[in-house]
């Protein structure tokens, strides 16, 4: 192993472990935040540091120290206290490794070699998440069991029935997906989908499997837990379902398992169905070649969309009543200067990359790093669907939830293979 | 009892309805619209800034206690416990004493109210034959860290000025 095998190991490791924890705060903030612009209320807005709020994102660190400094109870009926304190450990990791097969940029060319640009360079690729992901709902049945509660126990039946049912359309929905791509490896499937379907559309998975792309998404909804199949902590009817008895850290390592598995599959449903780190008309190969005018553009474009920001934050970070001085008007001014400094760094990077290294290996890895943000950019849009969906819809009542997986999903999935076997022996 | 029956027509029966999915959507670009309205311009947002922008509190409104006073500074109360006996938290605690300013025999020595007993339910004004004690100093929050200051005193009571006008009073409360 060379120096340069070992450091990109580290990066890509540490980008598939820090990444997922990273978006653990983007998304309770989204969640929050959006929840509170949905139903017309601002949301947490109030915490601060030397008063930057960062948009509410200070309140994360806030929840996360009360968390922390809480007293963690083992409530004393509990008989089996290792299986008690196994269980969330089992829900946060399993959502955390399960996301370290997913591709987060297309496959780096470096001297000669590839590297697969995943936090396990494998070619398991979808097989991983599928043994991963029913995997992760022990933690939630073992929870509930160990925690020796009714309500607990209940929960962890709920999530148990829920994740037999909702497997299955969620494997077959795959299985018309791979039927389409020909492989299992996710950076095969992302590469596939770069190409253009009649020349001027781009080949994502949703275009050519949109039942499938639905199924999918309906079962990683019922896989995470997430409302409209939140069944499992219906707060109404189970108080809070398998986490009943769970304080402090213990509950926030559910709490973070919920949002890194969230994060998980809204990556996995951009990889198989929204082409996961392409960047629509721009296959890998174009940006490499076109690496210097795209550059340029990046520059144009840059200070733009600096612009219109500059412009949303100092038009909606100010106070809404008579205030001296107005302190959130200085915070919005010092965010402005951040966030042209940081233009003015990028520019700067951007223009001794045109001058000096342009070409060869340095295209390689800006192209990479476009990828990167391409794809978090669509990974964040679909962790939005999730919050979106919490706040639309309300939660589905027990038999019907079994009876859309094993009524609906089920023969609809089945339905979607004979058709697309069908189409693709056609077709050759 | 024979009312009139009325049958309802059950919704969501329909293939329309039945495929759910349309629904959804439709519910979410409702959603979405609130989001990105609200994401554009948070001025539009339907909230009160709370602790800087303070709600208006209506005449009517039952606030905090308080114990009138005559035009002379003396207090109208004349330890008649009408309010005490038509208390029905018990919150009401009147020891009487001899009057000293001459206007009647009796004014109370102590005149407590447990902030944490009280409904605010506003009986005490309404059984108050002197117009002595009213709800109208438009307080809304009580709070505290401890038990002991949520029984106010005769002192605390007569300090406390009401927050409208006699003539607003008048309109509002009678």
């Amino acid at each position: 192993m060379s120096q340069l095998d070992i450091l990109l190991l580290i990066l890509r490791v540490a980008f598939a472990a820090f990444v997922p924890l990273c978006f653990i705060a983007v998304c309770v903030w989204m969640e929050r935040r959006g929840a509170g612009f949905i139903q017309d209320r601002s949301g947490p807005n109030r915490a601060n540091i030397f008063g930057f709020r960062a948009g509410g994102l200070v309140q994360n660190l806030a929840d996360a120290i009360k968390l922390i400094t809480k007293e963690d109870v083992i409530p004393g009926h509990i008989k089996q206290k290792f299986y008690f304190v196994l269980a969330p450990v089992i829900v946060f990791t399993i959502a955390l490794i399960s996301f370290a097969a997913v591709p987060f940029a297309d496959a780096l060319i470096i001297n000669g070699k590839q590297y697969l640009m995943q936090g396990i360079p494998t070619d398991l690729g979808i097989l991983w998440f599928l043994a991963l992901a029913g995997f992760g709902v022990y933690g939630i049945i073992l929870a509930g069991w160990s925690s020796h509660n009714k309500y607990g126990v209940l929960g962890g039946l709920r999530a148990a029935a829920q994740v037999i049912s909702y497997e299955i359309p969620m494997g077959l929905a795959i299985v018309s997906a791979l039927i389409v791509y020909g492989t299992v490896n996710l950076t095969e499937i992302a590469q596939f989908q770069g190409q253009l379907l009649f020349g001027f559309i781009p080949m994502w998975g949703v275009i050519l499997q949109p039942i499938g792309a639905i199924i999918f998404i309906i079962a990683a909804f019922a896989e995470t837990n997430r409302t409209p199949f939140d069944l499992a902590e219906g707060e109404s009817e189970l108080v809070a379902g398998f986490h009943v008895e769970y304080s402090s850290m213990k509950f926030g390592m559910f709490f973070m398992g919920e949002y890194v598995a969230m994060f998980t599959s809204s990556a996995l449903i951009v990889t198989l169905y929204f082409g996961g780190f392409q960047i629509p008309w721009f296959s890998t190969e174009t940006l490499v070649n076109f690496a210097r005018p795209i550059s340029v553009l990046l520059m144009v474009l840059m200070p733009a969309f600096a612009k219109l920001f500059t412009f949303w934050i100092s038009k909606n970070n100010k106070s809404q009543y008579e205030r001296v001085d107005d302190p959130r008007v200085r915070e919005a001014n010092v965010y402005i200067k951040g966030i042209w400094g940081l233009v003015a760094a990028l520019e700067i990077v951007l223009f001794i990359y045109l001058i000096t290294v342009s070409g060869g290996v340095a295209d390689r890895i800006l192209v990479t790093i476009l990828q990167i943000i391409t794809f978090l950019v669509k990974t964040t849009l679909m962790c939005f669907v999730y919050v979106w969906v919490r706040w639309t819809l309300p939660r589905f009542r027990y038999d019907q939830l079994q009876k859309l997986g094993w009524q609906t999903l089920l023969p609809l999935s089945l339905l979607n293979i004979f058709v697309t076997s069908a189409i693709v022996v056609a077709l050759g | 009892m024979s009312g009139k029956i009325r049958i309802m027509e059950r919704k969501g029966k329909d293939l329309y309805e039945r495929l759910y999915l349309i629904e959804v959507f439709k519910g979410m670009v409702v959603t979405l619209g609130h989001f990105i309205t609200n994401l554009l311009d948070n001025s539009k947002l339907l909230v009160r800034h709370y602790p800087e922008v303070k709600p208006e509190i209506p005449v009517r409104w039952r606030g905090r206690h308080r114990l009138t006073v005559h035009e002379d500074g003396t207090m109208k109360c004349v330890a008649c416990f009408m309010c005490q006996t038509n208390c029905p938290a018990k919150c009401i605690m009147i020891e009487a004493g001899e009057r000293i300013d001459g206007r009647t025999e009796k004014m109370p020595v102590k005149f407590n109210i447990d902030l944490l007993e009280c409904i605010y339910c506003g009986y005490c004004v309404e059984a108050c034959p002197m117009e002595a004690i009213r709800m109208d100093t438009g307080i809304f929050s009580v709070t505290g860290s401890e038990r002991e200051p949520f029984v106010i005193g005769l002192e605390e009571l007569l300090a406390t000025k009401g927050a409208f006008t006699e003539e607003e009073y008048k309109k509002g409360g009678a």
